[in-house]
């Protein structure tokens, strides 16, 4: 059996990989949603190929990690480690592969050591092939994530960042993979990170063919994007010098920035002798021709702009970055000016700041600046606080020389030189206190959290708690296929919608219609939900509306904090049937200060302090809701 | 019997019960209503609605108004239902002036009976065992002096009451001589503002009882019978929420007991047509005369389910002059009965009415030994100034057992959405062990706080189609963007 699967212990797996007679596949369904879809192909959809993909026998599914994880809870309105565990039910071979930013985790910034292990730790728990890179190849900022991937017994994949100009040697990356094995010894799988697409298929060869020069029994993973059309050929002299797992995905999707299709690989080896080891083509056939129809509901993450790039050899951006430069290049209305970008200023600012790897979050630093120095017309006048960050160093030392001093003095002023020495270098983050942040999340949800909540928590706080709160209103909404989900512009009246919720129940939801009463602005929404009719009614958002201030509403505990300060407020809506005291009057604790009627029953209102009445608010008869104010009550002062 | 023409002079649930039955007498109907009401189904269900004011409750409650509109349209009687002026003398006298026949007692044995320390005098002669306690009291620091040298005799606590109130409304529990003289004058001014008298008196408190309580029914030729006990132990703050018939006693003694003495009680006050004798029975088996509310009651539907008798219809016949088509001995109790008040009313929040919110969904069950007397509907608002009643849940069953299944099945196929309601709470109280066993007493509530712990439960389904309606409406899918 040489198809390797999920279960597998490492030091198997590594063995089956280095006595491998052809190559591995891994399918990257998640860099491909990621470039081409903006990470937005749904959990649904996954779930639709699972079977064939699980079928074809692939190395590895690339199904989580990068923006991702964000995405999921942001846009696509799913839990990270839900989707994970609903597609191990159907995949039960297929190893899950993730794509781990080191030190940035799933992220953009630098997390603290202890939320970066515990994030790893329950991650592994569904991963098993872990890809850990680093923008700046500073091993260190990945240690963390290479220690916690081996305690749990998954397969480690660091990663050596690709780019190309004269410091990117062969010696360089040799001596990185060396830097790389030192420290987590020689049970990995290295992992070529070109995530530009960026070289000839000649220079690949050789990259690949001078690494197993030097180290014949380390296993080498190819990862390119198609953006200049030209992976095909990359991995082509890639796996014939020596690769022995490359990456690709479904034809049925392929677009320009993502991986090329699977089946243009495996043609184009199989010419040469190379056999991909365990595939069944007929499942890759299978897999695009069921998501085939999944396409078009996707439209609209698509590109504008048709057609291959192959100009990212001169600007480098990778390709998970290009859908979202190209979006905001047309959102933010310099469209025009993208080709002195791309192709100018881009490059320049490139190898002004020292010609590392353009991938996140270097990446967005790189566009931030060349996009503020075109469209300012001030170069590096206007920087951006990680330019700043990347300038002193925070994100690791300059891999070939630091930026000229004229740059420096343009960001930090005449006093940069003290800056630098006293601002410079990395800083140690310090570790949160976990256990704080759990009560905090607890808080703010209103119930006690998962420790999977609480990881997703711990990397985007807001975030997660807005979606933990859709959740809970709306249920688990991965089961609603793209063409629900992603509908623009409503439904048709009359439409009927078929799903099945998460425990497997069948559901129909006919569209009935919406109404809109001109008063009041209130639009309601007739539904038939399994053949009987509910209405949903929403407020349209007025500029009114959207000015108006927040309508107060207290909690039972709130009035009975505000009563413990001599704020006494109205505990429920009632008629006040009778005031008991006056401004001015001292009063004692228990004492009686406003007799409210409701239900026909009088309930005093009594006080929480000694004190002095400063405000009454009611009057006999007044009609209050709960929270209203009835009674001030200064406390004399101790 | 000839056709005549019934006026309702009352709303809701109740309205809409009286209608049916007179409907099927043949009778014509009038509704009245105040301006709330406007969108009630008992108006479009009668044959002619009558608005009567703006209101709220004070329409209802205007006798000349109410009278009005029957002579307007014709009206030969008036059925008041229960609460607003179904127990006021001087409404049922104005019917009697106006030559409109009241279905109800006379006015003289209203207002007997409605005067809870004349009642007492009649009942004690009567034979009628009592639960001691004191005579109106007098006003200012005397009637205060009264109540506690009463309190210092009998011991604490003892309730405080309404001699004008009813329905477990007016009455208040006092467990010191400091809580009396705190409690009293809330208690006259409360009384005043409710009932327009701020008479009140002091009675010895039962602690623990079961509240039991005897329908009856008389003819104006000297026919009263009884239609067995109805149990009405689980209450909150003296409001009934469950009703039982039979009572939950299994001294089949006791019960014959208590309801010969009901009809006795009946009798001495000379009562004429449908009426409800209540004792509280303590826990050795004792039993003590309360009251004998001179109306149709919420709960009359339980007895109707194990009588197979149709109380309001009794009533209209009997007030237009018909006998008793039944004597006791053909009265025949079969089965269990039970009666749960679906109110809109979130009883995690100390049972708060939820008045004003839209049902948004209203779907009841159905099938063998169901019985609903509601008047919602989807799409209705429930009115803020009325109370929260919106469908009355009676199950009949042959045995006990059987009776907490089919409330336990009901209850889950209700679906109503948009104002919380008390059916979780019943459910809990269904899978209560103590219920289930028959055993339960006026504390019940007080010792069972676990029946308040449940979850707002949503289906999946529902959370859904939430979502789907905001991408409908939404001219741009926040989740495509």
């Amino acid at each position: 059996m040489e198809r390797i699967v999920f279960g597998m212990p490492v030091d198997e797996v590594l063995r089956t990989l280095r006595s491998a007679d052809g190559y591995y596949i891994t399918n990257t369904a998640r860099d491909l949603s990621q470039s081409d879809y903006k990470n937005r192909i749904l959990l649904h959809t996954d779930l639709l190929a699972a079977e064939p993909r699980e079928a074809a026998g692939y190395f590895s599914l690339e199904i989580t990690g990068g923006a991702s994880i964000h995405v999921d809870i942001l846009r696509k309105q799913v839990d990270p480690f839900l989707k994970l565990e609903l597609l191990r039910e159907k995949m039960p071979k297929t190893m899950f592969q993730t794509l781990c930013r080191g030190v940035n985790l799933f992220g953009y910034r630098p997390y603290p050591q202890n939320v970066i292990r515990l994030v790893v730790r329950e991650f592994a728990k569904y991963v098993d092939v872990w890809r850990v890179f680093d923008f700046m190849n500073h091993v260190p900022n990945m240690q963390a994530v290479f220690e916690e991937v081996q305690a749990a017994g998954k397969i480690l994949e660091p990663c050596i960042c690709f780019s190309t100009g004269p410091e990117h040697t062969n010696d360089f990356y040799v001596g990185k993979v060396a830097e790389i094995l030192d420290v987590t010894g020689p049970d990995i799988i290295l992992c070529i990170k070109n995530h530009g697409g960026l070289g000839t298929p000649k220079r690949i060869g050789e990259l690949v063919a001078a690494i197993k020069d030097r180290f014949p029994d380390l296993v080498i993973h190819y990862h390119g994007h198609n953006t200049d059309s030209n992976d095909v050929g990359r991995i082509q002299a890639a796996v014939l010098a020596g690769a022995t797992i490359v990456d690709a995905s479904d034809h049925a999707f392929s677009a320009y920035y993502g991986p090329p299709p699977i089946l243009s690989v495996i043609h184009t080896l199989k010419d040469h002798g190379k056999r991909a080891i365990g595939i069944d083509e007929e499942a890759v056939v299978a897999t695009s021709d069921v998501l085939r129809d999944e396409r078009p509901h996707y439209d609209c993450f698509e590109s504008q702009f048709r057609g291959f790039l192959p100009t990212v050899q001169i600007h480098k951006l990778p390709g998970g970055a290009m859908g979202s430069s190209l979006e905001q290049a047309v959102k933010g209305g310099f469209l025009q000016q993208m080709p002195e970008i791309l192709h100018k200023e881009l490059p320049k600012v490139q190898v002004e700041l020292g010609n590392w790897w353009s991938v996140t979050p270097g990446s967005q630093i790189l566009w931030t600046t060349a996009v503020r120095n075109v469209l300012d017309g001030d170069r590096y006048g206007n920087p951006s606080g990680d330019l700043k960050n990347l300038l002193l160093g925070k994100y690791g030392p300059f891999p070939f020389y630091r930026p000229a001093d004229w740059i420096y003095e343009k960001v930090f002023g005449s006093d940069w030189q003290k800056i630098l020495e006293q601002e410079g270098g990395m800083d140690d983050i310090e570790d949160i206190d976990i256990e704080k942040e759990r009560q905090t999340l607890a808080k703010r949800l209103g119930w006690e959290p998962t420790d999977q909540q609480l990881v997703t928590y711990l990397q985007h706080p807001n975030d997660a708690v807005e979606f933990f709160k859709f959740e809970q209103k709306f249920g688990r909404v991965y089961v609603l296929p793209p063409s629900i989900f992603l509908r623009r512009g409503g439904f048709k009246l009359g439409e009927t919608l078929h799903f099945r919720d998460h425990d497997g129940k069948e559901h129909v939801i006919e569209i009935g219609p919406t109404l809109k009463n001109e008063e009041t602005g209130e639009i309601t929404v007739y539904l038939n939900v399994d053949h009987h009719q509910r209405f949903y009614t929403f407020k349209e958002e007025t500029a009114a509306t959207a000015a108006a201030p927040a309508q107060t509403s207290l909690s039972k505990e709130e009035i009975a904090e505000l009563a413990e300060a001599g704020d006494m407020r109205a505990p429920f809506t009632a008629n006040v049937c009778d005031v008991l005291v006056e401004e001015g009057q001292e009063v004692k604790k228990g004492d009686r200060l406003v007799i409210l009627e409701a239900m026909k029953m009088q309930t005093p209102v009594e006080s929480m302090v000694d004190g002095v009445v400063v405000e009454v608010t009611v009057d006999l008869g007044d009609a209050v809701q709960m929270g209203d104010k009835l009674v001030k009550i200064a406390k004399p002062e101790a | 019997m000839e056709k005549k023409k019934i006026l309702v002079a009352n709303r809701g649930e109740i309205a809409l019960r009286i209608i049916r039955a007179a409907q099927e007498l043949g009778h014509a109907t009038v509704a009245i209503y105040e301006t709330p009401d406007a969108d009630a189904l008992p108006l479009r269900i009668a044959d002619e609605a009558v608005w009567i004011g703006d209101g709220p409750r004070v329409d209802y409650l205007n006798i000349e108004k109410v009278i009005k509109a029957a002579k307007k349209t014709g009206a030969h009687a008036i059925h008041p239902g229960y609460g607003f002026l179904a127990e006021n003398p001087d409404f049922a006298a104005a019917c009697e002036e106006a030559g409109i026949i009241f279905i109800g007692p006379p006015s003289e044995v209203i207002r007997n009976l409605g005067d809870k320390v004349v009642a007492r005098r009649i009942m004690e002669e009567a034979g009628i065992p009592m639960v001691p306690g004191t005579g109106n009291l007098p006003p200012g620091d005397e009637g205060l002096e009264a109540a506690l040298a009463f309190a210092d005799k009998h011991g604490y606590p003892v309730m405080l009451k309404a001699t004008a109130g009813g329905g477990g409304r007016g009455i208040r529990r006092v467990e010191s001589a400091e809580q009396l003289r705190e409690e009293l004058p809330v208690a006259r001014a409360e009384a005043q503002a409710a009932f327009g008298s701020d008479a009140v008196y002091v009675e010895k408190a039962v602690v623990n009882p079961k509240h039991v309580e005897v329908q009856i029914i008389a003819d104006r030729y000297g026919e009263t019978v009884h239609l067995g006990t109805r149990d009405c132990s689980i209450q909150r703050r003296n409001q009934k929420l469950v009703e039982i018939a039979p009572a939950m006693i299994t001294d089949k003694k006791l019960l014959d007991e208590i309801c010969d003495a009901a009809v006795r009680a009946a009798k001495a006050a000379n009562y004429f047509n449908a009426g409800t004798v209540e004792f509280l029975v303590d826990q050795d088996g004792k039993y003590y005369f309360m009251e004998i509310n001179t109306r149709l009651q919420v709960e009359h539907t339980v007895t109707e389910m194990i009588t197979g008798i149709d109380i309001v219809r009794t009533m209209i016949k009997l007030a237009l002059g018909k006998k008793l088509a039944f004597r006791q001995e053909d009265v025949v109790l079969r089965g269990h009965a039970v009666e749960m008040r679906i109110n809109a009313e979130d009883p995690q929040n100390d049972f708060m009415p939820e008045g004003g919110k839209k049902v948004t969904v209203y779907r009841s069950p159905g099938g063998y030994g169901v019985r609903l007397d509601g008047f919602v509907y989807q799409g209705y608002t429930v009115p803020q100034v009325y109370d929260s009643l919106l469908v009355k849940l009676t199950v009949h069953g042959f045995s006990w057992n059987e009776t907490v299944d089919r409330l336990r099945r009901c209850l889950r196929n209700f679906n109503i959405a948009g104002p919380k309601t008390t059916i979780p709470f019943y459910l809990n109280i269904v899978e209560d062990p103590d219920f289930q066993k028959g055993e339960f007493d006026t504390s019940y509530l007080d010792t069972h706080p676990h029946l308040f712990e449940y979850e707002d439960v949503q289906s999946e389904v529902n959370k859904l189609a939430g979502l789907i309606a905001e991408i409908h409406w939404k001219k741009e899918n926040p989740y495509a963007a």
